[in-house]
């Protein structure tokens, strides 16, 4: 009777988290275009120096997040050729897009299938090799897609890069911030969604299985070969059509876009958010992407002091910000491998145990 | 053409070799497959930048400076970065050596800026000419000292009691222990002199090129390097450098410029899925 009561208590508190958490996503664009909230206006600094652009960006890296934390995190396959499936999916924008002019939502859907193919493709090395060497062949897929990307770019466009039409959803143009918002976040609702149920079906379990025992997953007969090879071609699957939307919202890309920095940075994102779990992939991405416009709204506070203070923050920004990212995921590595949700899993678990105990 | 593209692509190959060396070295000892091989290159050449432009050593001394600046630099790392990490599954081993190398480029970038700086040295700079070959004094020389350190280690790890307590270690970290070698000392020397060779090439890539941190590009080649060679080979390591060297170079003058990335990193993924072990890499036995 009494356990009944919590359920239904914890259940009714977790929608109302819910529709509070779904209210306050549709009304941020709107306090960051306006900058004001309920009339009264706010300061830059109050709103951390944020604008709508770099909550996009956040949330198609987030759907990059997420995909290499599902692959990394939940399948055990380190991939540092991320980077590869975002420029196929910009590759495959190009073509389909701004050479064919297909509409805007063909081409995603079409990014998501040659994404999946290239992922099939990059993930057949994993048939043959394990662990580092898997690393190595992913690192060596990398290089091989941003020349093809270096190549096609030249062949057809210029030194400046590839461009892309201004997307359109049939006759509505998504030419706005706030209108590439909302269509960016119920993607990555879908996406996270989609990953959230997919983890709790028999293949995903296997699929977790097959990350923590390899052998063990053999035997309960599991395939872990055919796991593999669905597991990256599903996460290139996102990966690709995030590349497909990143192309299209930058409006221009070159295949310096994606470097292996590009690469790098998500495998960072999964690390400081926290190891396979999808909020880990959240947190970083935000993380990521928002630490550095947050630092520059400081530096423009502090234009007039001088020292270390200014040479950090105005004159070695881009600089300072790898510091501090470097340095997050060192020591996250070192003293909490479970990252940034990890340490919060610790202290609430700290908490209920220090409630019990009053 | 030929014999010239062949003599710079031997020249280069032979400091790839050198920093694939390093790697390799590390790689046997601790395990650690360090993709902040290409950032300790780019430490070495801003260690000459340091010691000869802006202390304005001499160049005895400048040499000092350098090797010990990056031994110090290896031992640094063995201590606060892997060795709270041994033990620890295999991405958080590789990211934190991504993560050294976004510090250490952001914070050479802090101190000399994002641009290059022009590195000069008392190395000898002329041509020679052999029939219609060119030959730069620089790329001999520095194939040359190349050689000569890659001899030197060679000698080091066959012929000294050290050179020996250190293959030990590396052959197996528990029989190393309980014979009473302190391996952590083995494994901090290993990275010592990985750090060395790495800086050695760093000094040779900064003159012939520019000391920036764009070289990490440049150094991170020992990574196909040594995985063409084998991994657990330090003979591969060498002949993967001047492998991928020869291959850069011929890419570079008959195809295009940007060409050779694809076929070093092609070559690289057809032994991979062929001959994963490497050239000269031992095979592996998978435990069941």
């Amino acid at each position: 009777m009494n356990s009944q009561n919590t359920d239904s208590k914890k259940f009714s508190t977790k929608w109302l988290w819910l529709i509070l958490a779904a209210a306050l996503a549709c009304y941020l664009p709107f306090l960051l275009t306006d900058r004001s909230i309920f009339g009264v206006r706010l300061s830059n600094m109050q709103l951390l120096n944020l604008g709508l652009t770099q909550i996009n960006l956040m949330l198609i890296a987030m759907l990059g997040s997420l995909s290499l934390n599902y692959l990394t995190g939940n399948a055990g396959l380190i991939s540092i050729g991320h980077a590869a499936f975002y420029a196929v999916g910009a590759m495959t924008g190009a073509v389909a897009g701004t050479q064919w002019g297909w509409p805007f939502p063909l081409v995603l859907v079409l990014a998501g299938v040659v994404g999946a193919i290239a992922g099939l493709i990059a993930g057949l090395p994993s048939l043959r090799v394990r662990g580092l060497y898997f690393v190595l062949s992913t690192f060596a897929m990398h290089y091989i897609v941003s020349f093809s990307f270096l190549e096609y770019q030249f062949k057809f466009f210029d030194v400046v890069g590839v461009p892309y039409e201004p997307a359109k959803l049939g006759s509505f143009d998504i030419n706005t911030p706030m209108r590439w918002y909302f269509l960016l976040l119920p993607l990555v609702i879908l996406v996270y969604w989609g990953l959230k149920n997919t983890m709790s079906t028999r293949e995903g379990r296997a699929m977790m299985a097959m990350r923590d025992h390899e052998l063990a997953t053999t035997s309960v007969g599991a395939d872990v070969r055919i796991l593999r090879l669905k597991a990256f071609a599903f996460s290139s699957a996102i990966a690709s059509v995030a590349g497909a939307i990143y192309a299209f919202y930058m409006s221009n890309v070159n295949a310096e876009s994606f470097g292996i920095q590009f690469a790098i940075q998500f495998i960072a994102m999964i690390i400081i958010g926290g190891m396979g779990s999808l909020n880990g992939a959240l947190v970083g991405a935000a993380l990521w992407l928002l630490l550095p416009s947050i630092i520059a709204g400081f530096a423009s506070q502090v234009t007039e002091s001088s020292g270390a203070i200014k040479f950090l923050l105005v004159d070695n920004r881009a600089q300072f910000v790898q510091v501090i990212f470097g340095s997050m995921v060192i020591v996250l590595l070192i003293f909490a491998p479970g990252g940034i949700v990890g340490i919060g899993a610790q202290i609430r678990n700290r908490m209920a145990a220090n409630r019990k105990q009053s | 053409m030929l014999a010239q593209v062949l003599f710079s692509g031997l020249a280069l190959g032979s400091i790839y070799g050198l920093v694939a060396l390093g790697f390799a070295v590390i790689f046997k000892a601790t395990e650690v497959f360090n993709f902040s091989q290409g950032m300790l290159v780019v430490c070495g050449a801003f260690l000459a930048v340091t010691a000869i432009s802006v202390l304005q050593m001499p160049f005895a001394m400048a040499v000092a400076f350098i090797l010990v600046g990056s031994t110090v630099i290896g031992v640094v790392i063995h201590i606060f970065l892997i060795q709270p990490l041994s033990g620890r599954p295999m991405l958080a081993v590789i990211m934190v050596t991504i993560a050294l190398s976004m510090v250490l480029r952001a914070i050479i970038e802090m101190i000399f800026g994002p641009q290059g700086r022009n590195l000069t040295t008392p190395l000898p700079t002329g041509v020679l000419m052999l029939g219609d070959v060119r030959i730069s004094q620089l790329h001999l020389t520095a194939a040359l000292v190349s050689w000569a350190c890659m001899a030197g280690f060679g000698a080091f790890f066959k012929l000294t009691s050290v050179g020996l307590l250190m293959r030990a270690t590396a052959d197996s970290h528990e029989a190393a222990v309980v014979s009473g070698v302190n391996v952590n000392v083995m494994n901090r020397l290993a990275w010592a002199i990985g750090s060395m060779l790495a800086a050695i090439g760093g000094v040779f890539l900064g003159q012939l090129q520019i000391a920036s941190t764009d070289l990490e590009n440049i150094g991170l080649l020992a990574l196909p390097a040594v995985v063409i060679g084998g991994m657990q080979s330090i003979p591969g390591a060498i002949v993967g450098g001047l492998l991928v060297g020869v291959i850069e170079q011929l890419a570079a003058s008959y195809i295009s410029p940007k060409s050779s990335d694809i076929f070093i990193y092609g070559l690289l993924l057809v032994i991979l899925m062929v001959r994963p072990w490497g050239l000269f890499g031992q095979r592996e036995l998978g435990r069941v």
